[in-house]
């Protein structure tokens, strides 16, 4: 798979502030990548760089293979910005068409009713934006994104200020984009949880800085700290909690009623552990290596970083 | 050029549909009417009293030349200050500036085709006002009592190409300022420049009132808007994305 986005040292100062420093990583076609970070922290400014609103001070950006301050990187990209940017005097077409036509698309018609069909907004095609609630804009401006067939489309806080079930029907539409349609997606986000359902990879800045990025699963079995719980059919006895935790390489936790949790040390398979637990009798009713979640990772990094 | 023309027909539509450009047709009307029925009478109980051609000649000049320069810059003074600046202010506020800017039009498109956007629906309706005014003086008082057609060439010039021509100068800085400043930048020049120039024509219709229909009256409208549009121009070599996207709401996060 080729590079859908290369930042290679992208460094930009904004009057006294550095706000981005040194910013490098790569977004592979096909992903469906998080950009996190806490308010602040750099992720519109990394937007307004690959879109090429702001020039970086230092460094190089590429979108497919494109320098960001080309045209034609900007007719590969489509976006939806943290304000929609919408016209509210205009009905959901009238904002497609004018669109369509900044993109130079001929004959946009056909275009605009499919996607206005892919948003379900078909029915409130003629009204005016004004009208729509936060979450209908939303999916319009996704409409208004795909407009010109963008290979890659980057997405600034796209569930802000909507409601839990517009939420979901966002979230609907961004992993139909990459699903169904096969874009490239940049989400920047701090809902963990929504990146956490959406990603397979991730970029996390902090004051304007990359602290971490790669493959989300890679990351949660990293910062898991290898830890395995197996699930017993009953609570063990305190005697036998006391022998095995005394099994240094085991590296047995804690109890928590059913449940136990190991830290093994390097080289203890879990065959070799739930082994040792059958022989002493415990019946076993399942074994799972647990992976950090991504409010785990997200804490333990900018925990990393919190000034003394 | 294409990106330009896109812009300009959406904000055309968008001023056309908007209640700014319904109440500023009202108030034009209303003193066009106005001013189309009262100067013919007063001029027609002047003319009835029996002045000669030559006694007369240089007054009408004088009252063509007052309404053929108050006419259009009313009307186009008008216009701009309701529609120049406030669509700007409320689009950068708002978020679609960001939008439009992230597309492939250029910074330069999205200043020219808002420029014109406000322009030519005012230059067009400046031109009607001043039609009606120049046939209802000439048609309905003018020519029947003295058999002439009073509308000096300057002053056709003046108030239908270099005035125009200077608002729009005006418009391209007015605009410019808006989009890399704040639009009350925007606004005070426009409303300045505007005042400025209405005080000009009273001020020569008072006191150098034969310079009105002069090629000398023309050529300084002419001067004016070479001299607005060069500094617009010049304002033009630091319009950039960054500029616009950095004066508008929430420069970063």
């Amino acid at each position: 798979m080729s590079d859908a986005i290369r930042l290679e040292g992208i460094s930009k100062q904004l009057g006294e502030r550095e706000v981005l420093r040194d910013v490098s990583f790569i977004t592979k076609q096909g992903d469906v990548f998080g950009y996190l970070g806490p308010n602040g922290a750099g992720k519109t400014t990394t937007i307004r760089i690959l879109l090429g609103l702001l020039k970086p001070t230092s460094g190089k950006a590429t979108i497919l293979g494109e320098d960001v301050s080309r045209d034609e990187a900007r007719r590969k990209v489509g976006f939806v910005l943290e304000s929609d940017g919408l016209y509210d005097n205009k009905t959901a077409e009238e904002n497609l068409w004018y669109y369509a036509r900044i993109y130079g698309m001929a004959e946009p018609a056909e275009r605009i009713d499919r996607l206005l069909n892919l948003v379900e907004l078909q029915d409130r095609a003629k009204d005016k934006v004004g009208t729509y609630s936060k979450g209908m804009r939303q999916r319009l401006a996704f409409a208004r994104a795909m407009t010109h067939n963008p290979e890659l489309l980057v997405l600034d806080e796209p569930t802000a200020g909507v409601d839990p079930s517009g939420q979901i029907e966002v979230r609907e539409v961004i992993l139909n984009m990459a699903s169904r349609e096969g874009k490239t997606i940049f989400l920047s986000s701090h809902n963990l949880d929504e990146v956490q359902r959406i990603c397979n990879r991730i970029a996390l800045i902090d004051r304007g800085e990359i602290k971490l990025c790669g493959e989300l699963e890679q990351l949660q079995r990293e910062m898991s700290g290898n830890e395995v719980e197996i699930e017993t059919t009953e609570a063990i006895a305190e005697p036998l909690f006391a022998e095995l935790k005394s099994l240094s390489h085991l590296g047995l936790r804690e109890r928590k009623d059913k449940v136990l949790t190991f830290v093994p040390q390097e080289g203890v398979r879990i065959p070799d552990m739930v082994s040792l637990l059958v022989r002493q009798g415990v019946e076993i009713e399942g074994v799972s290596k647990k992976e950090a979640s991504l409010e785990e990772i997200y804490s333990a990094i900018l925990k990393e970083v919190e000034p003394s | 050029m294409k990106g330009t023309l896109v812009v300009l027909q959406s904000d055309v539509g968008d001023i056309l549909h908007s209640k700014g450009f319904l109440i500023v047709a009202i108030i034009i009307g209303v003193l066009i009417v106005g001013t189309a029925v009262s100067v013919p009478i007063a001029l027609n109980r002047w003319l009835t009293t029996g002045p000669a051609w030559d006694e007369a000649k240089p007054l009408l000049e004088l009252f063509m030349g007052l309404a053929v320069n108050y006419v259009p810059l009313i009307v186009l003074f008008s216009c701009m200050a309701t529609w120049a600046t406030d669509p700007i202010a409320k689009e950068k506020a708002k978020g679609p500036i960001e939008s439009l800017l992230a597309t492939p039009l250029t910074a330069r498109a999205v200043w020219i085709g808002k420029s014109l956007a406000i322009f030519l629906p005012a230059y067009i309706i400046g031109l009607i006002a001043t039609l009606i005014v120049i046939l209802t003086m000439n048609l309905a008082a003018i020519l029947p009592t003295t058999g002439h057609f009073v509308l000096p060439l300057p002053e056709a010039f003046t108030s239908f190409l270099f005035l125009p021509l200077l608002m729009f100068a005006l418009i391209l800085l007015g605009v410019i300022a808006s989009l890399i400043t704040n639009p009350v930048i925007g606004q005070t020049i426009i409303i300045f420049v505007g005042v400025l120039l209405l005080q000009v024509v009273a001020q020569v219709g008072g006191r150098i009132w034969w310079l009105l229909a002069s090629w000398d009256y023309a050529l300084y409208n002419l001067a004016g808007a070479a001299l607005l549009g060069m500094i617009a121009f010049y304002l033009s070599r630091s319009l950039s994305k960054e500029r616009i996207i950095l004066s508008s709401k929430g420069k970063w996060a």
